[in-house]
C-alpha cells in the first residue's frame, strides 16, 4: 500500500494544545513521523530581553500554559541566586504550596486528557471540575485563576489570606478520597487497560538516548530521579514525600504514578500547613531605584522539577537593568520532537495521540 | 551525597581533558566552566562515560562587544548531582561549531534551534539548515541582539489607532497635555531615558 | 379584541420572505451555537472549565465539534503567530456560512502583551473579520461565556455579519493577508 499521510492536528480535538504532528502512515501502522512545533512562537527569549527585571515577572507564566508556577519559580529562584538574595523562611513554604497545587492541576488536566484519546469523556469532566476548585483556590490567594506572578524575586508577593488553611484542607480530603475513583474511571477500567497497557513503551535505553526527565524516565530507571529530592530547592529537604516510581514504563504505568504523584503533593501540602512558620514572605531586592534595579553579572542555570520533568531557565546578567539572555529548558524538548520523530513510527495511529498525553508534551514550552 | 567531592571530581575530569580557562563555582550544584571551542566534544565525550549522561541544555549567548558568539553546553549527572555549564567562545563573523549529535542525540533539535535564532552553522547535523519553529523567517536570526522586535513589529504589523481621548480614567487629569506627559514619562520608564 | 372582519391577506414579496425564513434561521441558529476546538493561544486554559461541569457551556445550547465544515463559530483563543494565522485563515475559508468569530483576550485586538513581539500579529480584524472581541488576559469563564451571549445578541440583531463583510472586502482581506504571509513556499522535511 502507497504511504500517505496525515495531520494529527493543530486544529484536532486529541491534540492537546497548537501543534501538529505530521504522520506518514501505511495502514495504520506510522511509518514516519514529525512534531511541527512553532505555532505558538512568540519570542518569548527576545522579549524577556528587553524588559526590566521586575516586568519580566509579568511576562515569565505564560511560558508554559498548563502549569504557570513553575516559570516564576524558576525564574525566581535564577535572579536570586544572582543577586545572592535569601528569601524569608515563611515565602519557601507559600512557594512550595503553590508549586505542588500548580503540580496536582496539571496532572489533573493531563490525567483527565486521557479521555479524550480513549473516548471516555465522563473523567475528563471529574478531572476538570476537581481543576477548577484548585483554581478557584489560587482565585483567592493570588487574585487570579491561571497566571498568578504570585511568586516574586524575593518572596512571594502577598501573605496567604486568612482562613485557607481550612479551604485547602477540606479541598485536600475531599480529592484523596476521590483518588480511587479516578482510578477506577481511568487506569483500573477495563475498557481503557485495553488501549494503554503495554501501548507507547519507553524503555530504559531510550531514556539516556533522548534525555527525557520527569515521570518518563523516573517509570523507566526504577530510580527516584526527581529533583525535588536530588537538588532540593524551597524546602523539599524538610518536607517527607516519596517518588513513585516502576520498572516497566508504558502508557499505563506512567498515569499510574501521576496518580501516585497526586497523593504526594497533597501530603506535602499538609505537611506545608502544618510547618509554616510566622514572619515576613518578602524582600525587596534593593539595588539602585525601586524598579529599575540592577543583578550583578553572572551565568546562572535554575532548574525545577515540573509535572513533566527537568524544566530550568539559564539567565544571563552583564550587570544591567534588564536580563542579557534567558534560555528556556522545557521539559518537553526531547519527548515532544526527538521522541516523536524516533520513536513513535512502529506504533499505531491512534497511540499517537496517546502519545502527547502520557509523555506529557506541552506545546508552548516547546515553541517559546 | 557529599557535593563538594562530587564537585572535586568534575575538576578532575575536566582538567585531565581540556584547558579551563575561567571555572566559576556557581552553588553546590552547579558549576561552570569556560574552555576553548576545540576542547568542547572532548571535555563532553569525558563527561557522559564519567555519567553526566544528559544533555539538558544547548544554547548560545551573543556578545556583540566581544564580536562573538558564546555556545552553552549544560550537562545533568543524576546520580551525583552537579549541573555542569560547559561555555566555548565561537567567532560572530561565519559561526560554525560541529555538531555534538555523535555523543548526545538529543541535541539535534536543539542545534536547530540555535541556528535558526542565532545562526550558528552546525557541520555534522543532517538538517540544522531547516528552519523549525518560525516560517518564510525574512529578517536576519532574531535573537541576535542587533535584531529589534519592535521595529520590525511595527513594520510588518499594523498596530490599532486609538484617538487621544481614548481612556478618561480621572476628571483631573483629563487635559489633553497632562495626558501626554504622562505618556512620555511612562515611555520615559520603559525605554530608560531614550525617547 | 382581535377584528373579525375579512382583510385581504397581506402578500409578501420574495425579499421579505426570505428576510422571514432568516429570521427563523437565526433563531435556532443561534441556540444551537458550535464552536470549533482549535486552541490558537493561552486563553484556551480556560474553555475547558467552561465547557466542563463547572460553567456547562451546553446549558446555551454550544458544544465543541471537530471539524470545521460542522461549526459555526472560529474560537480565536489568543495570540496569533504567523505560522497559526495562516492555519487559522484556511480554517476559516473551509467553514460553512453563515459563520462567526469570537476573539478571546487582548492579544488579538490590538497585540496585548506581545504588541512588539515579531512572530505574533496586531489586529486580527486585518486579516479576517471579528464578530465579538473578550477582552481581558485572561478572560475568565464569566466573561468567555458572557461573549458568546453577546454573539447572539449579535446574531437576532443583525450585527454579527462578519461573514458578509469578508465577502464584500474579499480583496481588502487576501491583500493584507498577503502582505503578511507573503507566498506559500513551502520546503522542509514535514512538506516533503
Ligand atoms: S490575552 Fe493574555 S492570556 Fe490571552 S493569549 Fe494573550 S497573553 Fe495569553
Amino acid at each position: 500500500m502507497k504511504e500517505m499521510k496525515l495531520f494529527l492536528g493543530p486544529q484536532h480535538p486529541g491534540m492537546h494544545g497548537n501543534a501538529s504532528v505530521h504522520l506518514f502512515v501505511d495502514g495504520d501502522i506510522i511509518k514516519r513521523s514529525y512534531l511541527l512545533p512553532g505555532m505558538l512562537h512568540r519570542g518569548f527569549e527576545k522579549q524577556m530581553e528587553r524588559k526590566l527585571w521586575v516586568n519580566n515577572i509579568a511576562l515569565i507564566p505564560r511560558v508554559c500554559v498548563p502549569e504557570p508556577d513553575i516559570n516564576e519559580m524558576a525564574f525566581a529562584l535564577a535572579t536570586e541566586k544572582l543577586l545572592k538574595l535569601d528569601v524569608p523562611e515563611r515565602a519557601h513554604w507559600i512557594r512550595m504550596i503553590m508549586l505542588e497545587f500548580a503540580r496536582i492541576s496539571a496532572h489533573l488536566m493531563a490525567y483527565g486528557g486521557l479521555g479524550g484519546p480513549t473516548g471516555n469523556y465522563t473523567l475528563m469532566y471529574h478531572a476538570h471540575i476537581d481543576r477548577n476548585l484548585i483554581l478557584d483556590i489560587f482565585e483567592k490567594i493570588s487574585g487570579a485563576r491561571i497566571y498568578h506572578q504570585y511568586i516574586v524575586i524575593g518572596g512571594v508577593r502577598k501573605d496567604l489570606p486568612e482562613g485557607i488553611d481550612e479551604e485547602i484542607n477540606a479541598y485536600l480530603n475531599d480529592l484523596e478520597s476521590r483518588l480511587n475513583e479516578y482510578r477506577d474511571l481511568g487506569i483500573d477500567n477495563p475498557s481503557v487497560v485495553k488501549r494503554i497497557k503495554d501501548t507507547i513503551m519507553l524503555p530504559e535505553a531510550v531514556v539516556w538516548e533522548l534525555g527525557v526527565t520527569g515521570i518518563g524516565m523516573r517509570s523507566a530507571t526504577n530510580k527516584p530521579y526527581d529533583i525535588r529530592k536530588v537538588m532540593p530547592y524551597a524546602r523539599y529537604n524538610q518536607v517527607e514525600f516519596e517518588v513513585p516510581i516502576s520498572d516497566y514504563s508504558d502508557a499505563r504505568s506512567r498515569l499510574d504514578i501521576k496518580i501516585k504523584e497526586v497523593q504526594q503533593s497533597i501530603n506535602i501540602i499538609r505537611q506545608c500547613l502544618d510547618k509554616m512558620p510566622e514572619g515576613e514572605v518578602r524582600v525587596k531586592p534593593s539595588r539602585g531605584q525601586s524598579m529599575r534595579w540592577t543583578v550583578p553579572k553572572g551565568y546562572v542555570y535554575a532548574p525545577v522539577e515540573s509535572s513533566r520533568g527537568e524544566f530550568g531557565y539559564y539567565m544571563v546578567s552583564n550587570g544591567g537593568t534588564t536580563p542579557w539572555r534567558v534560555g528556556v529548558r522545557g521539559a518537553s524538548y526531547p519527548q515532544g520532537l526527538l521522541g516523536i520523530e524516533k520513536y513513535l513510527p512502529g506504533t499505531r495511529i491512534d497511540d499517537a495521540a496517546l502519545w502527547v498525553d502520557t509523555m506529557g508534551i506541552c506545546s508552548p514550552e516547546i515553541d517559546r | 551525597m557529599n557535593s563538594i567531592s562530587n564537585l572535586e571530581a568534575v575538576d578532575n575530569i575536566i582538567n585531565s581533558t581540556g584547558k579551563v580557562i575561567k571555572k566559576e563555582p556557581i552553588s553546590d550544584f552547579q558549576v561552570a566552566y569556560e574552555v576553548n571551542k576545540s576542547d568542547v566534544h572532548q571535555i563532553l565525550t569525558s563527561l557522559k562515560l564519567e555519567g553526566w549522561k544528559q544533555l539538558s541544555y544547548l544554547s548560545a549567548v551573543d556578545w556583540p562587544e566581544e564580536n562573538k558568539f558564546e555556545l552553552v553546553y549544560i550537562l545533568l549527572n543524576w546520580d551525583k548531582p552537579v549541573y555542569i555549564q560547559i561555555r566555548a567562545k565561537i567567532d560572530r563573523e561565519n559561526p560554525s561549531m560541529n555538531s555534538i549529535i555523535p555523543i548526545f542525540p538529543g541535541a539535534k533539535y536543539y542545534e536547530r534551534e540555535a541556528h535558526e535564532f542565532f545562526g550558528i552553522a552546525f557541520p555534522g547535523n543532517p538538517d540544522y539548515k531547516k528552519q523549525l519553529i518560525m516560517e518564510q523567517w525574512d529578517d536576519i536570526p532574531p535573537l541576535r541582539k542587533d535584531f529589534d522586535p519592535r521595529a520590525y513589529s511595527d513594520r510588518k504589523y499594523p498596530s490599532r489607532e486609538y484617538p487621544d481621548n481614548f481612556s478618561k480614567k480621572d476628571k483631573e487629569n483629563e487635559s489633553l497635555e497632562k495626558q501626554a506627559k504622562r505618556r512620555k514619562r511612562a515611555r520615559k520608564l520603559r525605554t530608560g531615558g531614550e525617547e | 379584541m382581535i377584528s373579525t372582519k375579512y382583510t385581504e391577506k397581506k402578500k409578501f414579496n420574495k425579499q421579505e420572505i426570505d428576510r422571514k425564513w432568516w429570521e427563523v434561521g437565526d433563531y435556532f441558529r443561534r441556540n444551537s451555537l458550535w464552536l470549533l476546538m482549535y486552541c490558537t493561544g493561552c486563553c484556551a486554559i480556560e474553555l475547558p472549565p467552561s465547557m466542563t461541569s463547572a460553567y456547562d457551556m451546553e446549558r446555551l445550547g454550544m458544544g465543541p465539534m471537530a471539524t470545521p465544515r460542522q461549526a459555526d463559530i472560529l474560537l480565536v483563543s489568543g495570540y496569533l503567530s504567523l505560522k497559526t494565522l495562516r492555519r487559522l485563515i484556511y480554517t476559516y475559508e473551509q467553514m460553512s456560512e453563515p459563520r462567526y468569530v469570537v476573539a478571546l483576550g487582548s492579544c488579538p485586538i490590538n497585540g496585548g502583551i506581545y504588541h512588539d513581539s515579531h512572530p505574533v500579529i496586531n489586529q486580527l480584524d486585518q486579516y479576517i473579520p471579528v464578530d465579538t472581541y473578550v477582552a481581558g488576559c485572561m478572560p475568565n469563564p464569566e466573561s468567555v461565556l458572557n461573549g458568546f451571549v453577546d454573539l447572539m445578541e449579535g446574531i437576532k440583531n443583525k450585527t454579527a455579519n462578519g461573514w458578509k463583510k469578508y465577502h464584500k472586502n474579499y480583496d481588502w482581506y487576501k491583500k493584507n493577508q498577503f502582505d503578511v504571509l507573503g507566498e506559500v513556499v513551502i520546503d522542509d522535511e514535514f512538506h516533503q
